[in-house]
């Protein structure tokens, strides 16, 4: 079963790579503005030798863990406080759901005027659009709590820290990896248009010159390394999240009864 | 609520705190100094053919004989330039003179120190065109009245200096639908017939001349001759404060400048260094002029021309504004 989903993946892969080889060579879009498949590879080749392009993709590389970090902790722990003490959710919920919207783009301005085009404009914007992935799962997750393990826990005499720990923790356990697993996307997306609108250090700002540079095979190749970073991430943070919840039956799998 | 508040400064702090760890606090013109007597300036340039006299001049040494380090950091665009400068993230910044001219109008604090770039002021070689697709009707700036045509920036240098080749060529710029759109997007829009004329710059333009598009007027040579188009900038507090460093830098950039227009070849080959432009790009690239001084009398015309295309909330004082 696994080797057919393999095949099937590497078919569907070289099909798409094809088409992208032959649509520009067929004159269906001009090869000036959509270079073929294999001049982008060898744009790519270029890239790879090059030290400048690691460095960008160090740089890159921080600001995406940094933010998300950042954003995983506070949106955390924010959510549990938010959740544990009384009245708070419902007092911060219409808060929550006006800042939430806000396009995190439309913080640049904020972020140039406070930071200028460094590392922490970029961090603003990451944790800005990531921190609200989390939190949110995280009130989701805990308001799934099942008020009967909670009165169980309660009539066991587990005080208030060990049933965070032990019944509120593990229901929310899920949540929070699906949360963390989109703030990782999110937060990658949004490192790279910071590096890009801004001018910040990074594959963002690499690609911004290769476009305002002409150099179009380059901008795709950087473009596609954008693509392989994210897809290197989601199978990551998969990985992630089947490991911290080896416990849950919806990663071991549905047990019959 | 107030918990909510509470948090949110706290994770405002961690990220500042964060952030902190990993870059020496710029911005303070204090903090900025470093060892030996040499004192480190951040200039915010973007990254084209304009800046390539500050790395030409880097190289040889102009900057660290008077003392200071450049830390050129690569920008897109005015729009992060301005701000950063007058923030203090950047000691000095690069724009086009006529951006200044909008910023001063607006109370926003900043002074030209140094010159940047100027048009070559030669009709047919110049860094910047009106372009037209291959084979286009339209043949002069005049027959522009009722096409659409691209600018990079709308109420810019760029539309105020097209509205005056329109002029020049007897049209009526009004007539003319200007529609925005970057420089590097203009060759596929104007191929493809998405747009009548492109204002376009190197090395578009480049690009647009190897379609076979042609060119159809100079607005920077039709604006002045030797049209100052954009200059080194810092905030009128940094420039209180630090006179002397000021004075420095407007030293050092002056003599990259002139070094820069009396070796062309040098220039060019500076510009891989920070660029992608592709070779064979490149060696078709028309550079523009680096003259050590900005030329007054063409500012004046841009401020008459932006003035008449309303661009200022009040007239700005070139007095103030100028080295």
């Amino acid at each position: 079963m696994r080797g057919t989903n393999a095949v099937l993946g590497a078919t569907g892969l070289a099909v798409f790579l094809a088409l992208g080889e032959a649509v520009p060579r067929l004159g269906l879009v001009k090869e000036a503005y959509f270079p073929p498949v294999a001049r982008i590879a060898g744009a790519l080749g270029d890239e790879l030798s090059d030290d400048t392009f690691w460095t960008a993709l160090g740089d890159t590389l921080t600001g995406w863990a940094l933010g998300l970090a950042v954003a995983v902790s506070a949106g955390i722990v924010i959510g549990v406080l938010v959740s544990v003490v009384p009245y708070l959710r419902e007092a911060t919920a219409s808060t929550i759901e006006f800042l939430r919207p806000i396009p995190s783009v439309a913080l640049i301005p904020l972020a140039v005027l406070l930071y200028g085009s460094e590392l922490r404009s970029v961090l603003l914007l990451v944790v800005y659009a990531s921190f609200w992935q989390v939190l949110v799962q995280v009130l989701y997750g805990i308001q799934d709590l099942d008020p009967v393990a909670d009165e169980t826990a309660r009539s066991y005499g587990l005080g208030g820290w060990a049933r965070v720990r032990y019944v509120l923790w593990p229901t929310a356990l899920p949540y929070v990896m699906t949360g963390v697993r989109l703030a990782a996307a999110v937060a990658l997306i949004l490192t790279v248009t910071a590096e890009l609108v801004i001018g910040a250090p990074g594959l963002g700002a690499r690609i911004a010159i290769a476009q305002n540079s002409q150099a179009v095979p380059e901008m795709y190749a950087l473009i596609v390394v954008t693509g392989l970073l994210g897809l290197v991430i989601n199978v990551g943070a998969r990985t992630v999240e089947r490991r911290a919840l080896a416990w849950h039956q919806s990663v071991r799998g549905e047990v019959t009864v | 609520m107030r918990r909510l508040f509470t948090g949110l400064t706290a994770v405002t702090l961690l990220v500042t705190a964060t952030a902190c760890g990993s870059s020496d606090g710029s911005g303070s013109p204090d903090g900025s100094a470093s060892s030996g007597g040499t004192t480190t300036v951040k200039v915010g340039i973007i990254p084209i053919v304009d800046v390539a006299p500050l790395y030409l001049g880097q190289q040889k040494g102009f900057f660290s004989e008077r003392g200071l380090k450049l830390s050129l950091t690569l920008a897109q665009g005015g729009a992060a330039i301005v701000p950063g400068v007058v923030s203090g993230q950047f000691q000095f910044g690069f724009s086009n003179v006529t951006s200044l001219m909008i910023a001063q109008s607006n109370n926003v604090p900043v002074k030209a120190v140094v010159n940047g770039i100027a048009s070559t002021g030669v009709a047919g070689k110049d860094f910047s065109a009106i372009t037209v697709k291959k084979d286009s009707p339209i043949k002069s700036a005049k027959d522009l009245e009722g096409k659409k045509v691209a600018v990079n920036t709308l109420k810019n240098i760029n539309e105020t200096s097209v509205r005056e080749s329109v002029r020049k060529a007897g049209g009526d710029p009004d007539k003319v639908t200007f529609v925005e759109l970057a420089f590097d997007q203009m060759p596929a829009a104007l191929d493809s017939g998405q747009i009548d004329a492109a204002q376009v710059v190197e090395p578009a333009l480049a690009t647009v001349k190897s379609q076979g598009g042609t060119e159809i007027a100079w607005p920077m040579v039709d604006v002045a001759p030797n049209c100052t188009v954009a200059m080194y900038f810092t905030s009128t507090q940094y420039a209180e404060k630090n006179p002397e460093l000021v004075k420095k830098f407007q030293e050092a950039t002056a003599e990259s400048l002139a070094y820069a227009d009396a070796h062309p070849d040098e220039a060019r080959q500076i510009v891989t260094t920070y660029t992608k432009i592709p070779a064979d790009v490149l060696a078709k690239v028309t550079l523009p002029k680096w003259p050590a001084e900005a030329d007054r009398a063409s500012i004046e015309a841009l401020l008459k021309l932006g003035e008449s295309d309303g661009l200022f909330k009040q007239t700005p004082d070139l007095d103030k504004l100028l080295p």
